[in-house]
């Protein structure tokens, strides 16, 4: 009886769980299709505000600024911390733990603390040398370096879970390091590599903070242009921008899900696995 | 010998790039950061010789006018809304962690996918769709209106309580996953010996399902106490002035009050406070996790 209780229960809470995480978002998608300019009465369905949208050539930049800064970054960050992460395992023995302290860095330091260091950074070095001027650059280095932990820890986790006597049977076949990389490292370590592109391709959306920090005039992302934006208010035009960003996370989330059926799929891209 | 100076060099070829960046870009920035904490602020906010402890005096309240407690009050306030936001969320997640356990094998990826996707999107936009929601005039303050929480025409936001619905919302899948690691480690047969001897669900919560959790737990309040206390975006977006953190306290002398060496000392003051909370948290996770892999 009581199990019986607890069971029902449960299922009710979940769908009240499901209820709290999903209705700022449905809330977000819904008014962005609103005839008037509100967010709390629907005054019918229309598309004026996508119309809008995509005739903002701020807009569009701010569109492709997201883009070319995710995936700069990201396959800067997977091959930069994919190396981090085979160094990290293949030479664990030697006195190298201060580097685990160095990977985590980036994952514990606050964001704003991360982003206005940066700023400070890149305006003296300008200053000086003239070079690292604000831009996307500095967005995509910035970036890079709050990718790089995560890559490297997703792909370690990967190596650990070979067998060891693999890496020694490379070298018994008198394979050239540049073989075992191309023949034995790459091929076993697609699914990781995969997981940890798009892994850091969420870091880099999901990203306001460090953006907004080391961005200049020119390099406005999305999620910047909301900011500014909703000093004004919340507007539809937010609404439609956020939702199209709202989709392309879900086709993130529905590659990730059919990347998890394969078979001999290993790692989750979600932060917490990594850590 | 030469066989170990070549593994040498292919450690220096693997790791020196990804070092370089951290150090480079992050170690050297913060440490830039630190030491301008420690000189004067000059004219337009740019900091300037000599050195001076005075951005610290500054920072615990000492002005013109004597001492005010109002930066004081706001460390305390990031630590406390940040301890109720980790709570709210433990209390969230034990029950969601445990009942996607309980599912199919083929539901749980599924399951923990949604959890996940909705921290996925930008933080910004999160803030947005929670800024949607408590407007003045929407059913939620309307409801609230109606119980008396607020008054008409005021929505729920800017308030401390957005802020904690925020920061909720925000964490809540960084303690499902830990949670739900441990709950699919858990041995169920001692909760079955306990039920067994009549134990209550209290008591079998207590003795059997608690501490084979904790080290899920204790990652799990590292995954969203410290962020949480250096949040900017929920609090900025979500809050008045009086639920302001200390990450807007320092982010304010970047940006509008042009403060620097205040600003930078604040930092300090963030980074000591983050990392004495990992230290606290990771031996407090050793002594109750045994010799269970723990978080860092």
């Amino acid at each position: 009886m009581s199990e019986r209780r607890l069971a029902v229960g449960l299922r009710v809470f979940w769908y009240l769980l499901l209820a709290f995480l999903y209705a700022p978002l449905a809330v977000v998608v819904f008014f962005s299709f609103n005839a008037i300019n509100s967010s709390a009465r629907f005054g019918g369905f229309s598309l004026t505000w996508y119309e809008q949208l995509f005739s903002n050539d701020a807009i569009i930049g701010a569109l492709v600024n997201t883009v070319a800064l995710a995936l700069t970054s990201s396959l800067i960050a997977i091959v930069i911390g994919g190396m981090l992460g085979y160094g990290f395992y293949r030479y664990r023995l030697r006195r190298l733990s201060w580097l685990i302290w160095l990977i985590y860095l980036p994952m514990v330091m606050p964001d704003i603390i991360f982003g206005i260091a940066e700023m400070i950074f890149f305006i003296a070095i300008d200053e000086r040398l003239g070079i690292l001027a604000p831009g996307l650059g500095t967005m995509i280095i910035a970036h890079v370096t709050f990718q790089v932990p995560f890559v490297a820890l997703l792909v370690n986790a990967r190596l650990l879970g070979l067998d060891p006597q693999l890496f020694e049977a490379a070298q018994d076949l008198y394979a050239s390091p540049w073989q075992r990389a191309r023949f034995f490292l790459l091929p076993v370590l697609v699914p990781a590599i995969v997981s940890s592109f798009l892994l850091a391709l969420t870091l880099s959306i999901d990203d306001f903070v460090i953006s907004f920090f080391t961005a200049g005039p020119e390099s406005t992302t999305l999620p910047i242009y909301i900011w500014s934006a909703i000093r004004k208010g919340v507007t539809p035009e937010v609404n439609a921008i956020a939702t199209l960003m709202i989709a392309s996370v879900f086709v993130v989330a529905v590659i990730s899900l059919l990347a998890q059926r394969r078979p001999n799929a290993s790692s989750t891209p979600n932060r917490s696995a990594s850590s | 010998m030469s066989g170990l100076r070549r593994d040498t060099r292919y450690l220096l070829a693997t790791t020196a790039p990804g070092v370089f960046f951290i150090v480079v870009f992050l170690v050297l920035p913060s440490a830039y950061l630190v030491g301008m904490a420690f000189l004067s602020n000059g004219s337009y906010g740019l900091p300037t010789g000599p050195l001076t402890l005075d951005a610290f005096r500054e920072l615990a309240g000492f002005g013109f006018l004597g001492w005010s407690p109002g930066n004081l009050y706001t460390l305390i306030r990031s630590v406390w809304q940040s301890l109720l936001a980790t709570a709210i969320v433990i209390v969230i997640a034990y029950p969601a962690a445990y009942t996607i356990s309980r599912q199919p094998v083929r539901w749980r990826a599924v399951m923990l996918l949604a959890v996940v996707v909705p921290s996925w999107t930008n933080q910004v936009i999160r803030s947005v769709g929670w800024m949607n929601i408590f407007a003045p005039d929407t059913v939620v303050s309307e409801l609230a209106v109606r119980i008396g929480l607020t008054e008409a025409q005021m929505g729920l936001f800017p308030s401390q309580f957005a802020v904690i619905v925020g920061l909720v919302y925000n964490f809540l899948p960084f303690m499902v996953l830990p949670l739900y690691a441990a709950f699919e480690r858990l041995d169920i047969e001692q909760v079955e010996a306990a039920r067994d001897l009549f134990a209550s669900p209290v008591a079998v919560f207590r003795h059997a399902v608690f501490p084979q959790t904790l080290p899920g737990l204790m990652a799990g309040t590292v995954l969203v106490a410290i962020p949480a206390f250096g949040m900017y975006v929920v609090t900025e977006l979500l809050g008045g002035g009086k639920a302001t953190m200390i990450g807007n306290l320092v982010a304010r002398q970047f940006v509008q009050a042009s403060n620097w060496p205040l600003g930078a000392a604040g930092a300090i003051i963030m980074i000591v406070v983050t990392l004495v909370g990992l230290k606290v948290l990771r031996d407090l996770g050793r002594r109750v996790g045994g010799d269970r892999e723990v978080l860092l």
